[in-house]
């Protein structure tokens, strides 16, 4: 049969590698062909999502974050200082989570999803004009984020003006001095040339970018036995792809970054400047809960919970 | 499936359909067809929908707003009165400060027909009182927004530095060389045309009078300042200052020259409304019908047979210029750059050529393709906002589109047209 | 009415887009019908002009937010995509009705009257069922869209009440489609719309 996979990225971004290791896994282990369908071409991540849920696709790849207009306990991963900033720690966290790996399937369930694995893609860290070593040098900085009101809420606590803008204009609003700010994970930062636009590149550790895969679930209940192996193997296959492509990819992106502008500032920001942030992630919790009310708090303490046993495991 | 669907779509065009009927069956014969059946229906109007939610969009209306009370009013004609002023005496000199005006909110505006519609609106009435006749004016001044996607900021170009992961910054700077060479080859085929036919000049202005032009354009000067200050000095995005204008426009007409009631600010309203409907409602329809060729591969099936792996770099760079332009005719530019880009990446990068030169040229053909019939948005705009037939809006195009090819084969052979600029800024 | 002077070929008017064409509407059906067509015809109207007023409120309202006061008005990109979902499928009947909307007609062009007329009932005849299908599948699109319940992550409304005019439009749309198609199969004029005359052989009544 002929499947298709849709996904947020491009083709040489960190989603459209994971799909074409998952495409060549399938395709070599059965007669079935996958295509894959990048970003926008097939429409916004929305788009896609439904498409999926009406079984058009197979697959789609979206961000929690972006699904929260449908899953809202999916906005955890936008609450600060949630995920290890341990690179390590937090591969251990995405591979034994109980969070991720047995409560988050039955709530995409009820969106007629079968989750099939959720990964990280990379720090997101912050884009300015000038540096960044506490939140008050984030005070009266117009700073781009996504609508989401937890991130709206992320950035208020850390002192910046959040200010929504589409992604089209985003380049050329800090070209213009609209906006001085925005964040994203290293590997965009460096695709979509924001570097260009703006002098120092702040981590903070704050969030990793995760994103999630998903099968259409009548799709995927109503194979053979085999085929759904297949699916979980070539899923297992790339993951562990991707958590190797991972490794070092952050560094390998902010160093092409400094290539390409040698008068770039990066500033990985030491325990104690990151502090006065991880004291904000009570309030933005806070306002999670609010918004998702038991189900999110249950999320919210398991994913807590989960974090604890990662780190116990890989510091012993 | 694919040639069934453009057969039908052109036939229905050519009997006379509304444009978004052939837009629309297209859509509905590929879903039936992709989907064995009218399963899978509530997918395209998910994409109808879907194809009017840009937000770049916005500025469309709101140019069409500040433009429409700009010529109701005072404003236009004290602008004009002004640029007339100055040129009135040079044969053709109306039609060189058209594309000149195109070119230079062009450097504002990232979108072709907000660019027809701002610099069309108040200088197409203008034109035709020189005596210029109007499938002239009508292709100068869809064919002249082209410019506007060359100049930076170009959303063609963000999304294609997006998608290839070239810099933006360099598209921008590389956009510069071709769009002026357009602005120079567009002003002397104006000027040879305003020769040809004998359209005739006003004496020169003394000194005097054009000082008293500048001084009536006071006022409407806020535009230009409220665009260009607003949009460099980090006020407002572009969209943005869409509205502005629209708000500067509406002080202007209603309380200082006193030329527009409250009833009239409505009817403007009402009428930029219904324009921007019957041009969104083809933005729409074409959405869903991209997605039908997005998802059934059809780029793909298409170029997988000609064997492009084997050309060289000219022939790369011609293949890639007519898949574009052809793709361009029939469906959205940015979904065409979404959908063939990565197609071509892999060939584009083994034969070595700068991806700001594919860029440019890229962002060239889909800016000719959104002039060229069937289907372009600057057309449809056109034919909306001045209310002319379609056939009568493409009348005139044919030496304009001759111009621009010749510019795309111009930039093939001679890339120094648009990298001279960039090695310059980049490569010093 | 198109029996309005066009733009083009007046050069001294100076108006970008006359509107002289759209400001009386008038019905094409009888009695309670008509009345019914008339109301809907000035809220179709009242829509577009408040959807493209509103819009500019809100794009000015958030930059004055966003450099007055500091903060910027998160459900103003929200708020503009609803209007302009609004402004589209309102907008699409009110100008069917005036005959507006865009077409290129070389053959039609080419055809004598009786043949342009009957040409005319067979287009509106299949833009009305066309018309009649996307307003059927659109319902099934909010249906669906109710169902998964997805909200507005800034207004935090549901997203289907942005589309409830999308239907609508198209069902408006389409009727306008049938009663054009009616005018022209009982009357011996040609109609393009239930508004407009087709006015040939007048080059500047030729309208799109
Ligand atoms: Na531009
Ligand atoms: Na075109």
């Amino acid at each position: 049969d002929t499947w298709r996979y849709a996904f947020e990225e491009a083709l040489e971004e960190v989603q459209g590698k994971f799909a074409q290791k998952f495409k060549e896994e399938i395709e070599a282990n059965s007669d079935h062909e996958v295509q894959l369908f990048p970003f926008g071409t097939l429409g916004e991540s929305a788009d896609t999502m439904e498409q999926a849920q009406a079984g058009i696709l197979q697959f789609v790849d979206q961000s929690p974050g972006f699904t929260g207009a449908l899953i809202p306990e999916a906005q955890v991963f936008f609450v600060p200082y949630l995920l290890p900033q341990d690179e390590e720690t937090l591969q251990e966290f995405f591979r034994t989570s109980t969070a991720i790996n047995e409560m988050f399937p039955e709530l995409y369930a009820e969106q007629g999803l079968e989750l099939l694995t959720m990964f990280p893609e990379g720090e997101v860290c912050m884009s300015t004009q000038e540096p960044v070593h506490s939140p008050a040098d984030l005070n009266e900085v117009k700073f781009r984020v996504m609508t989401n009101p937890l991130l709206v809420e992320s950035y208020q606590a850390f002192g910046a003006t959040p200010t929504p803008l589409p992604w089209g204009e985003v380049y050329g609003a800090l070209q213009t001095g609209i906006i001085q700010g925005q964040e994203n994970p290293g590997f965009f930062l460096e695709s979509t040339k924001m570097y260009e636009v703006t002098d120092v590149i702040t981590c903070i550790g704050h969030n990793n970018f995760t994103t999630a895969v998903m099968a259409n679930k009548q799709f995927y209940d109503g194979l053979p036995e085999e085929d759904q192996l297949l699916i979980q193997s070539a899923t297992d296959a790339a993951f562990d792809y991707i958590l190797d492509y991972q490794a070092g990819l952050q560094e390998e992106s902010l160093q092409n970054i400094r290539e390409a502008k040698p008068e770039m500032q990066v500033n990985i920001l030491s325990e104690e400047e990151r502090k006065p942030f991880m004291d904000t992630a009570v309030q933005v919790e806070e306002a999670f809960i609010d918004m998702t009310g038991e189900r999110g708090k249950a999320i919210l303490d398991q994913m807590k919970e989960d974090l604890e046993q990662a780190s116990q495991a890989t510091s012993g | 499936m694919a040639t069934t669907i453009f057969s039908i779509m052109i036939v229905l065009l050519l009997l006379g359909f509304p444009m978004m009927i052939p837009l629309i069956i297209g859509a509905f014969v590929g879903f039936y067809s992709l989907f064995g059946g009218f399963g899978q229906m509530e997918t395209m109007v998910q994409q109808l929908v879907a194809g009017i939610r840009p937000a770049s969009l916005i500025a469309v209306p709101m140019f069409i707003f500040a433009a429409d009370i700009m010529t109701r009013g005072q404003s236009a004609g004290r602008l004009i009165d002004m640029v007339m002023s100055f040129v009135g005496h040079v044969r053709g000199g109306l039609a060189v400060s058209t594309a000149a005006a195109c070119t230079m909110f062009g450097a504002v505006s990232g979108s072709t027909q907000a660019t027809v519609v701002a610099v069309g609106s108040p200088l197409r009435p203008r034109m035709l009182k020189a005596g210029y006749n109007d499938s002239f004016v009508l292709a100068l001044i869809i064919n002249s927004a082209d410019i506007a996607f060359l100049i930076p900021p170009s959303i063609g170009m963000i999304i294609y530095g997006v998608v290839s992961g070239t810099s933006i910054a360099e598209l921008f700077i590389a956009g510069i060389g071709p769009g002026l060479l357009i602005l120079v080859l567009f002003s002397i085929y104006s000027m040879i045309y305003a020769r040809r036919n004998n359209v005739p000049t006003e004496p020169k202005a003394s000194w005097g009078d054009r000082g008293r032009a500048v001084r009536g354009a006071l006022w409407p000067l806020g535009f230009p300042a409220i665009i260009i200050g607003g949009i460099y000095g980090g006020i407002f995005s572009p969209t943005e200052a869409a509205a502005a204008c629209v708000l500067y426009a509406l002080i202007l007409e209603v309380i200082v020259f006193r030329e527009l009631d409250l009833k009239g600010v409505y009817e403007t309203a009402k009428s930029t409304g219904l324009i921007t409907a019957v041009v969104f409602i083809l933005v729409a329809a074409g959405a869903a019908f991209s997605w039908v060729i997005s998802f059934a591969q059809i780029p793909q099936t298409i170029l997988g047979g000609i064997g492009i792996s084997e050309m060289g770099p000219i022939g790369v760079l011609f293949v890639i210029s007519i898949a574009f332009f052809i793709g361009c005719m029939f469906v959205d530019p940015i979904v065409v750059i979404l959908i063939l880009v990565p197609i071509f990446a892999p060939v584009v990068q083994s034969t070595g050529l700068d991806p700001v030169l594919v860029g440019t040229i890229i962002t060239l053909q889909v800016a000719i393709g959104s002039a060229t019939p069937p289907f372009g948005c600057d057309i449809f705009t056109a034919v909306a906002v001045f209310k002319r037939p379609y056939i009568e809006v493409i009348r005139g195009t044919p030496p304009f589109i001759v111009i621009l090819l010749g510019v795309a084969v111009a930039l093939i052979y001679f890339p120094q047209i648009a990298l001279f600029l960039r090695d310059l800024a980049f490569k010093g | 009415m198109s029996n309005d002077l066009d733009a083009a070929s007046d050069a001294t008017q100076t108006t970008a887009t006359d509107h002289s064409d759209t400001r009386d509407d008038i019905s094409a059906l009888p009695g309670v019908l008509g009345t019914i067509d008339l109301a809907v015809a000035r809220l179709e109207a009242v829509l577009l002009a408040a959807g493209v007023l509103l819009m500019a409120a809100n794009t000015i309202a958030n930059v004055i937010g966003r450099y007055l006061l500091g903060s910027s008005i998160f459900f103003s990109e929200e708020l503009n995509r609803i209007l302009i979902i609004l402004i589209t499928f309102a907008g699409i009947s009110y100008a069917a009705r005036h005959g507006r909307h865009i077409r290129m007609s070389a053959i039609y062009d080419a055809l004598p009257p009786k043949g342009r007329r009957w040409m005319m009932v067979l287009i509106a005849a299949v833009t009305a069922i066309c018309m009649f299908a996307l307003a059927w599948y659109s319902f099934g699109f909010i249906k669906t869209s109710a169902g998964q319940g997805r909200l507005l992550p800034s207004l935090q409304v549901p997203v289907w009440w942005t589309l409830v005019w999308v239907p609508l439009g198209f069902t408006l749309t389409g009727i306008q489609y049938v009663l054009t198609a009616y005018k022209n199969v009982v009357e011996d004029d040609i109609y393009l719309s239930t508004n407009v005359l087709e006015g040939y052989g007048r080059d500047d009544e030729r309208e799109v």
